[in-house]
C-alpha cells in the first residue's frame, strides 16, 4: 500500500494540473478558436489520483455544421456588401438617370416650342451632354465594380492558398507529434480547426478526416485543396472566354491549370463575389447598356429623319459603343467575328456564346447566357447570322474551326462610349422638311420618351423602373436571407460555445475547487508528517 | 444549457447591433423625411416612383408647352384685334369716299389715311414673338413673311404650315395661324363679290350681287358678263352664252344671282362676279385697289363709274376679310379657352401624381417618431441588460 505521502503528492500534482488547466481556460476566454479543456482524473491502482488526460472539448460534427453555416453567411455578406453599393447609387431619385432623361426630353419640348431659338437648341445639346455623361459615369462605376471584383478574387485566392498551406503544415506537425508523444498538443489541434473555420469563410469546402489525424479538404467541383501534408494552389486567371474577367483556376499535381466554372463557388466570400457578379452586376451592366443603345439608336434614327437649320438632313445625334465580340483563348480557327446592331426593338440586352458546331456548313450554336437557351443558326450568303436585333459577321468562314467559340456582348459596355455628336446648334434637326419654324421632328423626337422602344413593349422609363426594382429586390432578398442566416449561425455558435466555450463563473468555481483540493492534499501530507513525527517521537 | 462567457458577450453584441441598426434606420428615415431611402426598402414603391416622376415630368413638359402656346395665341389674338379694327376703319373710310359730294383732294386725303392703315397692317402681319421669330410666316419664321415686290404690292413669302405644340398627351395644338390664311384668305362660303373690269370704258355701274336662289345648278360658279354694243343695241352674255338685251336699271339674273346694272357700257366692257374665295382674297390688294381708285382723278363719267364700282367691290372684299379675321380670332379664343381647361385638368393630375409619389416614398412622421422612441427604449433596455448580466461575475464576489 502506497504511503500517505505518495497519495498526498499525487493529489497535489493533480490539483496543480487542475489549477493549470483552469487558469489556461481563464486566460483563453477570449481567444478565438480556443476549445475549453477539462482535466480527466483517474484513480491510481496503488492509491491516489492522477490526470488521465487534458480533454479538449471539441465536437467535430457541430464545428462542421457551424463552418458550413458561417460559409453561407460569409457568402451572403460579401454579396450583400456589393449589392448595397448598387442599392445606394440608385437610391437618390433626384440623381441617377431618370431625372436627366426627363431633362433631356424637357429640353426637346423647349425646342418644339421655339425651334429657331438658339438657346432652346443649346438646351437640347446641353441636356444631351449631361445625360450621356451620366450614362458614362454609371458605366464607369459598374466597370470599376467589375475590376474591383477581379482584385478581390485575387485576394481571396491568395488567402485561400495561404490557409491551405497552413493546414497542410499543421497536418504534418500533428502527425509528427502524435507519432512522438502518442497524442497531439491541444494547441495545434485548436489552431488547425480554427484555420478550417477561417477557410470556410472564404469558400465552401468539404472536410474529410483520414486515419483520425489528417484533415483532407476539397472545394469547388471536388478539387483537392489539402491532402495530408500536401496542398494544391488555386490561381486567379483571366477566363478563356473573356480574359478581362478573372476566374479561379485549379493547379493540379501535374502543374496543369484547370479553369473552374464560376457557379461551383456557392458560399464563402469568394462564392458571394461570384454570385454577385453573375447574378447581379452583369445583368445591371447589360440593362444600362441596353437603355443607352436604345436611346442612342432611336434618337439617331429620328434625328436623321429630320432637317437641320442649314437645310441638311439630320446626322447621328449620339455616338454609341458597338457590340463587342471576344475570341475564346482556345480557338484554333482564325476567323474574325464582329457584330452590329440592326433593329432596336429586337435587342434583348443579353450576352451570347457563339460556338461553331459545324465549320464546314457555317453552323453555329448560339447560347443566351442569361437564361441558357440555345439555338442553331447558319451563316447566310453574306457570311452573316441575324438574331435578336443583331447582325454577326464572319470575315472568312473557311477560317472557322469546329468547337471554336466567341463571346458576344452586344450592350455590356455600350454606355461607355455614348456621346453627343451634334455640337453646332444649327445641326439640331428640329424640322421635318425645313423652315426655321418647323418643329415636327422635335415633336417626333419628344414622342420617343414614352415610345415602347425596348423589345417593343417597354419605354426607357419603364426599363429604368425595372432596373431599380431588380436591384432593390435583390438587395431586399439578400438582406432577408442574411438575417435568417445570421440567426442560424448564431444558434450554431451558441451550440458550439456551450460545449467548447469557457465560462468564467464555472472557472471561478473550478479555481476554488482545485485550491481547496490542493489545500486538502497539503493537509494530508502535513497529517502524514505529523503522524510520522509522532511515531519518531515515541 | 451551458453558456460560455464569450457567447454571452457575442449575443449581447449581436442584439445591441441589431437594435442600434433599427434605431439608426428609423433615425435616417426621420432625417430624410422618406420611408423609402434605398430601392431595397421597398422595390415596388421605388420603381413606381420613378414611373410617376416621369409622368410628372411629362405633365410639366405639357404645361411648359401650354405657356408658350398661350403666349403665341395671346399675341395673335391682340394682333387680330387691331387688324379687325384696321379693316373696320378702312370700311368707314370707303363708305365716306362713296359719298358723291367729295372732291378729288378729299378722296386723296382719305387715300392717304388708307395708306397709313395698310402700312400698319403690314407691320402687324410681320409681327415677331419674344424670340424674334415671325408669328405669321408658317415654318419660315426667320424672315418677314410679307414683303413688297418691285411694284409695291405685298407678297406672302412664308409657307402654309402651322407649328403645333403638344399641350397634352393626346392633343397637338396649332400655336398660330399662317399669314396667308389671315391676310390673304376668306372663309369658304363667303358671299359673292362682283368686280368691274379695270379696262372698262363705259359708265356702267353695278349694285350687288344679291343671292336669290342657292339651289340653282350653276350657283357657286364664277360668272363673267361681257357687253357688246352694236349700233344702238347693247347686249350682254353670261360666260360666253347667248346674247341678251341690256336694259339699264333692270336686274339681270344668272346662276341664282341677281345683279342690278345701270349706266351705259362700252363695247367690250365686262363685269366678273364669283364667290368671295374665288375672287381677290388678298386684304392688301383690296386696300391697294381702293387707294389707287381714290387717288385717280375724276375726269369723266367713266371715271366716276369706275370709282363707284371699285369702292363697291372693295367694300364687299373688306367685309369678307373682316369675317375671315373674326373667324380666326374666334378659333384663337377657342384654343385659349381649351388651354385653360387643360390647365385645370393637368394641374389636378400633377397634384394627384405628387400625392401618390409622396404616399409611396414619404414617411408617416408620427408613426416614425413613435417607432423611434420605441426602438430607443429597446436599445436602452438591451444596454441595461448587458451591464447587469456582465456585472454578475463570480470573480466579483471572491
Amino acid at each position: 500500500m502506497a504511503s500517505i505521502f505518495s497519495i498526498g503528492i499525487s493529489g497535489l500534482n493533480t490539483a496543480q494540473m487542475g489549477l493549470q488547466t483552469t487558469s489556461n481556460n481563464i486566460s483563453n476566454v477570449n481567444t478565438p478558436g480556443y476549445n475549453r479543456e477539462l482535466v480527466v482524473l483517474v484513480e491510481n491502482e496503488s492509491g491516489g489520483a492522477r490526470v488521465d488526460q487534458i480533454q479538449r472539448q471539441f465536437n467535430l460534427f457541430v464545428a462542421d455544421q457551424l463552418n458550413n453555416a458561417s460559409s453561407d453567411l460569409a457568402g451572403l455578406r460579401s454579396n450583400q456588401l456589393q449589392v448595397s453599393q448598387l442599392d445606394n447609387i440608385f437610391a437618390d431619385s433626384d440623381a441617377g438617370l431618370a431625372p436627366l432623361m426627363q431633362n433631356f426630353f424637357g429640353a426637346l419640348q423647349g425646342l418644339s416650342s421655339a425651334p429657331s431659338d438658339v438657346a432652346a437648341r443649346q438646351g437640347v445639346i446641353g441636356a444631351a451632354d449631361s445625360l450621356t455623361s451620366q450614362f458614362r459615369a454609371l458605366d464607369n462605376f459598374l466597370n470599376n465594380m467589375q475590376e474591383g471584383l477581379n482584385s478581390q478574387i485575387q485576394t481571396e485566392v491568395s488567402q485561400i492558398n495561404s490557409f491551405s498551406t497552413q493546414i497542410a503544415n499543421l497536418n504534418r506537425e500533428i502527425s509528427v507529434s502524435q507519432a512522438r508523444n502518442g497524442e497531439a498538443p491541444n494547441a495545434l489541434l485548436n489552431q488547425r480547426d480554427r484555420l478550417v473555420a477561417e477557410l470556410s469563410q472564404h469558400l465552401d469546402i468539404k472536410l474529410q478526416i483520414q486515419d483520425g489525424t489528417n484533415y483532407n479538404i476539397t472545394a469547388g467541383d471536388g478539387q483537392t485543396l489539402v491532402i495530408g501534408n500536401r496542398h494544391s494552389e488555386l490561381v486567379a486567371i483571366g477566363s478563356a472566354a473573356d480574359p478581362t474577367r478573372l476566374v479561379v483556376g485549379f493547379v493540379d499535381s501535374a502543374g496543369n491549370t484547370q479553369e473552374l466554372a464560376e457557379d461551383v463557388f456557392k458560399a464563402g466570400s469568394l462564392g458571394g463575389l461570384m454570385s454577385f457578379r453573375t447574378e447581379t452586376l452583369d445583368g445591371v451592366q447589360n440593362q444600362v447598356g441596353h437603355m443607352a443603345v436604345t436611346l442612342a439608336q432611336a434618337m439617331n434614327l429620328q434625328h436623321q429623319a429630320g432637317t437641320d437649320l442649314n437645310g441638311n438632313p439630320g446626322q447621328d445625334f449620339f455616338a454609341i459603343g458597338a457590340p463587342r465580340t471576344i475570341d475564346h483563348a482556345n480557338n484554333t480557327g482564325t476567323a474574325a467575328v464582329s457584330a452590329t446592331f440592326t433593329d432596336i426593338p429586337g435587342l434583348v440586352g443579353a450576352e451570347y456564346d457563339l460556338r461553331v458546331s459545324d465549320a464546314a456548313t457555317g453552323e453555329f450554336t448560339v447560347v443566351r447566357r442569361d437564361n441558357g437557351q440555345s439555338f442553331t443558326a447558319n451563316l447566310d450568303v453574306n457570311n452573316e447570322l441575324a438574331f435578336d436585333g443583331l447582325l454577326v459577321n464572319v470575315d472568312d468562314p473557311t477560317l472557322l474551326a469546329d468547337g471554336d467559340s466567341y463571346r458576344l456582348q452586344p450592350v455590356r459596355r455600350a454606355a461607355a462610349e455614348i456621346e453627343t455628336l451634334v455640337r453646332d446648334t444649327a445641326e439640331v434637326a428640329a424640322a421635318q422638311a425645313g423652315g426655321s419654324g418647323d418643329n415636327r421632328n422635335a415633336l417626333a423626337m419628344l414622342d420617343l420618351q414614352n415610345a415602347k422602344l425596348l423589345r417593343g413593349n417597354t419605354s426607357l422609363t419603364q426599363a429604368y423602373m425595372t432596373l431599380i426594382s431588380d436591384v432593390g429586390n435583390r438587395a431586399g432578398i439578400l438582406s432577408v436571407s442574411l438575417s435568417a442566416q445570421e440567426s442560424i449561425t448564431l444558434q450554431l455558435q451558441q451550440l458550439q460555445q456551450s460545449e467548447s466555450g469557457v465560462n468564467l463563473d464555472e472557472e471561478a468555481v473550478n479555481l476554488i475547487r482545485y485550491q481547496q483540493f490542493f489545500q486538502a492534499n497539503a493537509r494530508v501530507i502535513e497529517t502524514g508528517s505529523t503522524i510520522l513525527d509522532t511515531i519518531l517521537g515515541l | 444549457m451551458r453558456i460560455s462567457t464569450q457567447a454571452m458577450f457575442d449575443q449581447s453584441i449581436a442584439s445591441l447591433n441589431q437594435r442600434q441598426g433599427d434605431l439608426i434606420k428609423t433615425g435616417n428615415q426621420i432625417a430624410t423625411g422618406r420611408r423609402v431611402v434605398n430601392p431595397s426598402d421597398d422595390p415596388r414603391a421605388a420603381s413606381q416612383a420613378v414611373g410617376l416622376t416621369q409622368t410628372r415630368a411629362a405633365l410639366e413638359q405639357f404645361s411648359a408647352a401650354r405657356v408658350s402656346t398661350r403666349n403665341s395665341l395671346s399675341q395673335e389674338e391682340s394682333i387680330l384685334n387691331s387688324v379687325s379694327d384696321g379693316i373696320t376703319r378702312s370700311r368707314t373710310l370707303i363708305l365716306q369716299a362713296s359719298s358723291g359730294s367729295l372732291s378729288d383732294p378729299d378722296r386723296v386725303s382719305l387715300a392717304s389715311e388708307l395708306r397709313g392703315i395698310r402700312e400698319t397692317l403690314i407691320g402687324q402681319a410681320n409681327a415677331t414673338d419674344g424670340n424674334g421669330s415671325y408669328l405669321f410666316g408658317g415654318f419660315q419664321d426667320g424672315s418677314p413673311p410679307f414683303v413688297k415686290d418691285a411694284s409695291g404690292a405685298v407678297v406672302y413669302v412664308g409657307d402654309a404650315n402651322i407649328r403645333e405644340q403638344r399641350i397634352d398627351a393626346s392633343r397637338l395644338m396649332p400655336v398660330t395661324d399662317h399669314g396667308q390664311s389671315i391676310f390673304q384668305s376668306v372663309q369658304t362660303g363667303a358671299g359673292y363679290v362682283a368686280e368691274a373690269n379695270a379696262a372698262n370704258t363705259g359708265n356702267l355701274t353695278f349694285v350687288g350681287p344679291k343671292i336669290i336662289d342657292t339651289s340653282d345648278p350653276d350657283f357657286g360658279s364664277l360668272f363673267t358678263l361681257d357687253f357688246t354694243v352694236t349700233g344702238a343695241d347693247t347686249s350682254y352674255s353670261v360666260n360666253g352664252g347667248p346674247a341678251q338685251p341690256y336694259v339699264p336699271g333692270e336686274p339681270v339674273t344668272f346662276g341664282g344671282l341677281s345683279l342690278t346694272l345701270d349706266g351705259v357700257p362700252a363695247d367690250g366692257d365686262s363685269i366678273q362676279t364669283g364667290p368671295g374665295a374665288q375672287m381677290n382674297t388678298d386684304l392688301f390688294a383690296t386696300l391697294d385697289k381702293a387707294i389707287a381708285a381714290l387717288e385717280n382723278p375724276r375726269i369723266d363719267d367713266s371715271d366716276t363709274a369706275a370709282l363707284q364700282n371699285t369702292l363697291s367691290t372693295v367694300l364687299r372684299e373688306l367685309d369678307r376679310s373682316l369675317d375671315n379675321v373674326l373667324t380666326i380670332r374666334a378659333s384663337v379664343g377657342a384654343r385659349l379657352n381649351e388651354l385653360d381647361t387643360v390647365d385645370i385638368v393637368s394641374n389636378n393630375r400633377v397634384l394627384s401624381t405628387e400625392q401618390t409619389i409622396s404616399e409611396l416614398l414619404d414617411l408617416d412622421l408620427v408613426k416614425a417618431i413613435s417607432d423611434f422612441t420605441l426602438r430607443q427604449v429597446g436599445l436602452e433596455a438591451a444596454q441595461k441588460t448587458f451591464t447587469n448580466i456582465t456585472g454578475l461575475s463570480l470573480f466579483e464576489l471572491l
